[in-house]
């Protein structure tokens, strides 16, 4: 009987305990996560302090974080009303982004990679954008064509957007920032 | 008649009265079993966490390890590249990567990078995770950002050496593993700049520093 008991320990765990430890570092871990409305950053993933957790996951796969002060890259996985980013809708990126050298926004499947799409449009820099008199930002993504700065979206499917900083104050200081020096998603219709 | 109706119940509660306790011991048993066992999950899992960065092939430093070791940095492979080297994971498609791997073994090294129009970074990545300094072109000298990577103990060599009295004005970045990455990222601005970007992101110098 003892032996089944010692069986029995091991087997929870070892189990579990590997079990638990590959589901933690499978994606992106949420210690260390910082939400500014719809937008997710790590922002201490690319420091001398980052947590295990973060530490593991990079080295899963070939990964090069921002360093802490180079830059900051931010990922929204849903709208702001907390709705999932799904192909089927049209999306409005609006309002304003943080003082930074330059940005890049881009369109990416949920490992970070650009799908592959007939039209090779999957990001635009600040240097690209057409602006309003305002100067604000305007981006429509969608998956058909759409008038000015247009970012095209697969037929169906999650998404993510993912806007990132080169050079920015605000990579310091993530969790403090508003949710207006960030652009707003908001959906506005789906077929 | 009454002795016969009594015996049957009088038989049936003495096994229950006998697995009462057995029940639960054996449940006592499990519930000390199934607490040790989680127990060592949390120990399994904690050893896990903490042993994946030292015992992982597949990072970034191990990948890119040839990367970088002639003198100047060269750009990351891209998908399908003949030489066989994973492709970056989420990188960005408006910015040329370059990378200098380092091995302190020899000496310290010396990175020099030339600065232009397009927003440059350049990144210390310790093998085993975390980045170790960061430094964009905004801290650039007459055009040049330059600093030298060393271990502590080459950075106390460095130190004695040093003239005495006089402020040395170079740059020393301690690296607590001897080797890693250099990472060079240059912002291209538009599609036409790529040409720019390449030549800032692979004129990054790194030798040996004297």
């Amino acid at each position: 009987m003892r032996i089944l008991d010692l069986a029995y320990i091991l087997a929870l765990g070892a189990g579990l305990g590997l079990g638990s430890a590959h589901w933690a570092v499978a994606g992106r871990p949420a210690i260390g996560r910082v939400e500014v409305g719809a937008w997710t950053a790590w922002p201490r993933s690319g420091s001398r302090e980052v947590d295990p957790y973060m530490r593991a996951y990079l080295a899963r796969g070939v990964h090069l974080p921002f360093g802490s002060g180079e830059g900051l890259e931010l990922i929204a996985e849903r709208d702001d009303a907390g709705q999932a980013l799904d192909g089927r809708c049209r999306y409005r990126l609006s309002g304003a982004t943080p003082p930074t050298r330059g940005w890049t926004i881009g369109i990416t499947d949920g490992d970070g990679l650009p799908f592959r799409l007939p039209l090779e449009r999957t990001g635009f820099t600040d240097s690209e954008i057409v602006r309003p008199e305002d100067g604000g930002l305007a981006i429509i993504a969608a998956a058909t064509p759409e008038a000015g700065n247009w970012l095209p979206l697969p037929a169906s499917g999650r998404f993510q957007f993912r806007l990132r900083l080169y050079d920015t104050p605000i990579s310091s200081q993530t969790g403090e920032t508003r949710v207006a020096n960030l652009p707003r998603v908001t959906r506005l219709d789906c077929r | 008649m009454s002795a016969l109706s009594h015996h049957p119940t009088e038989k049936r509660s003495a096994p229950f009265a006998g697995w009462r306790p057995r029940l639960r011991a054996g449940f006592a048993r499990f519930a000390i079993t199934t607490l040790a066992g989680l127990i060592l999950a949390g120990i399994v899992h904690i050893v896990t966490i903490l042993a994946i960065p030292a015992l992982s092939l597949r990072d970034a430093a191990h990948a890119y390890r040839e990367l970088g070791i002639e003198g100047h940095a060269e750009p990351i492979p891209s998908p399908g590249n003949a030489r066989g080297l994973p492709a970056l994971r989420e990188a960005d498609p408006n910015v040329v990567t370059a990378i200098c791997s380092y091995d302190l073994s020899a000496g310290p090294m010396r990175v020099v990078a030339r600065t232009g129009t397009l927003p440059l970074g350049l990144t210390l990545h310790r093998q085993g995770g975390g980045v170790l300094y960061a430094i964009t072109d905004r801290a650039a000298i007459r055009g040049t950002l330059e600093f030298l990577v060393m271990t502590e103990t080459q950075r106390d060599e460095r130190i004695a050496a040093d003239e005495e009295g006089e402020t040395s004005r170079e740059l020393r970045i301690v690296s607590d593993t001897e080797q890693g990455l250099i990472v060079a990222r240059v912002l291209m601005r538009l599609p036409s700049d790529r040409a720019d970007a390449e030549g800032l992101a692979t004129g990054v110098a790194c030798g040996l520093a004297n």
